[in-house]
């Protein structure tokens, strides 16, 4: 059993919605909206979710640069929800972030040198030289020329700035980093190149992450298990292999039947195929949500497999699921 | 172990023969020197105000202020070119182009000292208020909209008579006093276009204070702005300056200024019969801010892609 690296705690990042005469707080956007998972050391967890489904957020709460409305966050003990106990355990020099935009996240008018030295200059004191070196080494890490250093981030294309956004997040050695969408705007070949540069350091340096992404196929590469996020609440959760082959709440099923397949033979069966889990999801939607539009809390239906079901249907699952293992 | 070391020592040596490539996002000092070149208008104005400065600071070395504003009645009211003073003299015998030297100096200088004081203030308050946000940023604003609402010249004119020791530095003050507010106004809403771009993001999670963030990540963003902020703000103050000393309440009539030379047209007849005594400064005044303005443009072009011709 591998051990947990965080525990995420029913989590909740709400954004007040102000209104009327005196701007006052009518309601909230439940962005983030209870959610639990846990992640193990050097492993990587995946993060699922359709645009605005609150994933980001998710993320960049457990980074700490997120208000947290409710829940908590437990690295090494402590509640890192709390900017003080942020502070004392030196919170971000474990963790980490690498950003979607590659563009934005780098500051345009620094090199790459002191973008990637920001983290070790505030966490580790190194002289100039050893610093230097550091920044070399990161960049051959990720296969950078090391003509690189002198260079600013719009001199790269976008693949070599995610790299640089890879090796800013490594350079602190951390034990985990959230990576935010890190490959959505690149193209396939270039995504392949990065997701095997991160593989990689990960081998290395035994680092967890957290990948988020909307993207099934670069998910089912990457990560162990994973978390579907739906509305702001997790709609399953489990191994890989539970929910690529098992899946069982409405909206995994209509995720996955998404996934573009090059198989030209089938191509009616697979649009038929489609076709009938979007009707389903649009006439079932009321038994898997509840009447505000909510999703359910979590159930186990099997040892590594979670699904957000009402109770009644949850034994039901858990009976098909056994079935289902047995017909394997 | 040891060939990486090598390896290492070698990449290094080979780091400080390479000549580092530095070139900047073509957003900033080339791009303004290459829009005031391309506009013909830009670049006379440049020259202009160089030829300016060097003539009033430059003159200025060579001139004892006590010598000038001497009293000399024999000498009083000699016109164009006459006994020698080119641009003639005033009512005490003072020669109206060493005056107007020693004048536009002081005014330029104290443009200059009122901008100086106005931008680090309002650039201060303007990345605090825009970088944090929330109250901090309402409470600021607020203080910054009653500055604004108050009526700017009479203040100015009620303490210039108030103040016991008055002098050029307490009339920067006065001015600046009330000049920072429409800079903080200006960098806050380029600071609020900064703060949620992902770089800031990424230099919290790395570690960095927010001091940090907003001077050494957010600042060097806004650079371009600065610049044309500053120079067309220089143009403003000297304005200002002139405007109160032209009614009376600026610098003593013991400094001279372009403020009160042009002073003398108050007196109709001045106007109509010795035009040497007010025109030159007017002239210099209006030269002087028209060329700032011209080369602010270019430098605003410059700042803004949407403006820039290509």
């Amino acid at each position: 059993m591998a051990k947990e690296i965080i525990q995420i705690k029913d989590l909740k990042v709400y954004y007040p919605i102000r209104s009327g005469f005196w701007n006052r707080i009518t309601d909230y956007v439940r962005a983030v909206d209870g959610v639990n998972f846990s992640i193990n050391e050097g492993e990587t967890y995946g993060l699922i979710g359709e645009s605005g489904s609150g994933k980001s957020t998710t993320g960049k709460a457990i980074v700490g640069v997120e208000k947290v409305t409710g829940g908590q966050i437990m690295y090494k003990g402590l509640d890192v929800t709390k900017a003080s106990n942020r502070k004392k355990l030196d919170y971000n020099k474990d963790v980490q972030m690498i950003f979607q935009d590659s563009m934005s996240s780098l500051n345009p008018r620094k090199r790459i040198e002191d973008i990637i030295a920001e983290p070790i200059r505030n966490f580790e004191n190194l002289t100039t030289d050893q610093e230097r070196d550091r920044v070399q080494d990161l960049l051959d890490i990720v296969g950078m020329p090391s003509d690189a250093i002198y260079k600013y981030p719009h001199e790269f294309s976008g693949g070599q700035r995610q790299r640089i956004g890879v090796a800013r997040a490594v350079a602190t050695n951390p034990k985990l980093i959230v990576a935010d969408e890190p490959t959505s705007a690149l193209d396939l070949s270039v995504q392949a190149q990065v997701l095997n540069f991160m593989k990689h350091i990960q081998q290395q340096y035994n680092i967890a992450y957290l990948f988020i992404s909307h993207d099934l196929g670069v998910v089912k590469h990457m990560s162990e298990n994973l978390a579907i996020m739906h509305r702001g609440r997790l709609v399953e959760l489990g191994s890989r292999e539970e929910i690529y082959k098992h899946p069982i709440h409405i909206y995994t099923k209509r995720l996955l039947s998404a996934i573009p397949q090059v198989d030209v033979e089938h191509r009616e069966e697979h649009k038929k195929h489609r076709e009938q889990v979007e009707k389903e999801f649009e006439e079932n939607q009321g038994k898997w949500y509840d009447k505000d539009g909510r999703v359910y809390p979590l159930q186990q239906v099997a040892p590594k497999h979670w699904v957000a079901l009402p109770e009644d249907m949850a034994q039901e699952a858990e009976l098909e699921e056994r079935e289902e293992k047995e017909s394997d | 172990m040891a060939d990486k070391k090598k390896d290492t020592a070698t990449k290094k040596a080979s780091k400080k023969d390479a000549t580092p490539k530095a070139t900047l996002p073509p957003s900033g000092f080339r791009v303004a020197v290459r829009e005031i070149l391309r506009s013909k208008s830009a670049l006379t104005a440049l020259i202009i105000i160089i030829l300016i400065l060097l003539l009033t600071f430059g003159g200025s070395l060579f001139l004892n202020r006590a010598q000038i504003t001497e009293m000399n009645i024999v000498d009083a009211y000699y016109g164009w070119g006459q006994g020698g003073h080119l641009l003639g003299t005033d009512d005490g015998g003072r020669d109206i182009l060493k005056l107007l030297i020693m004048g536009g100096r002081n005014s330029i200088m104290i443009g200059i000292s009122v901008t100086v004081i106005t931008e680090i203030v309002g650039l201060v308050v303007g990345l605090v208020s825009g970088y944090y946000g929330g109250v901090v940023d309402a409470i600021i604003m607020r203080i910054v909209d009653f500055i604004q609402i108050l009526p700017q010249m009479p203040i100015i004119i009620v303490l210039t008579t108030v103040i016991p020791n008055y002098n050029a530095v307490t009339l920067v003050f006065l001015i600046a006093m009330f000049g920072w507010t429409p800079t903080a106004r200006y960098y806050r809403s380029f600071i609020l276009s900064q703060r949620d771009r992902d770089y800031v993001l990424a230099s919290k999670t790395s570690g960095s204070s927010n001091f940090q963030i907003m001077f050494r990540e957010v600042l060097p963003n806004i650079t371009s702005m600065i610049i044309i902020d500053v120079v067309l703000t220089i143009a403003g103050n000297i304005g200002i300056e002139t405007s109160l000393s032209f009614l009376g309440y600026g610098l003593p009539t013991t400094t001279p200024s372009l403020g009160t030379l042009i002073g003398f047209a108050n007196d109709p007849v001045n106007v109509i019969n010795r035009p040497w005594l007010w025109l030159p400064a007017t002239i210099l005044l209006l030269v002087i801010s028209l060329s700032i303005n011209y080369v602010g443009r270019a430098l605003q072009r410059a700042g803004d892609a949407r403006q820039r011709e290509n």
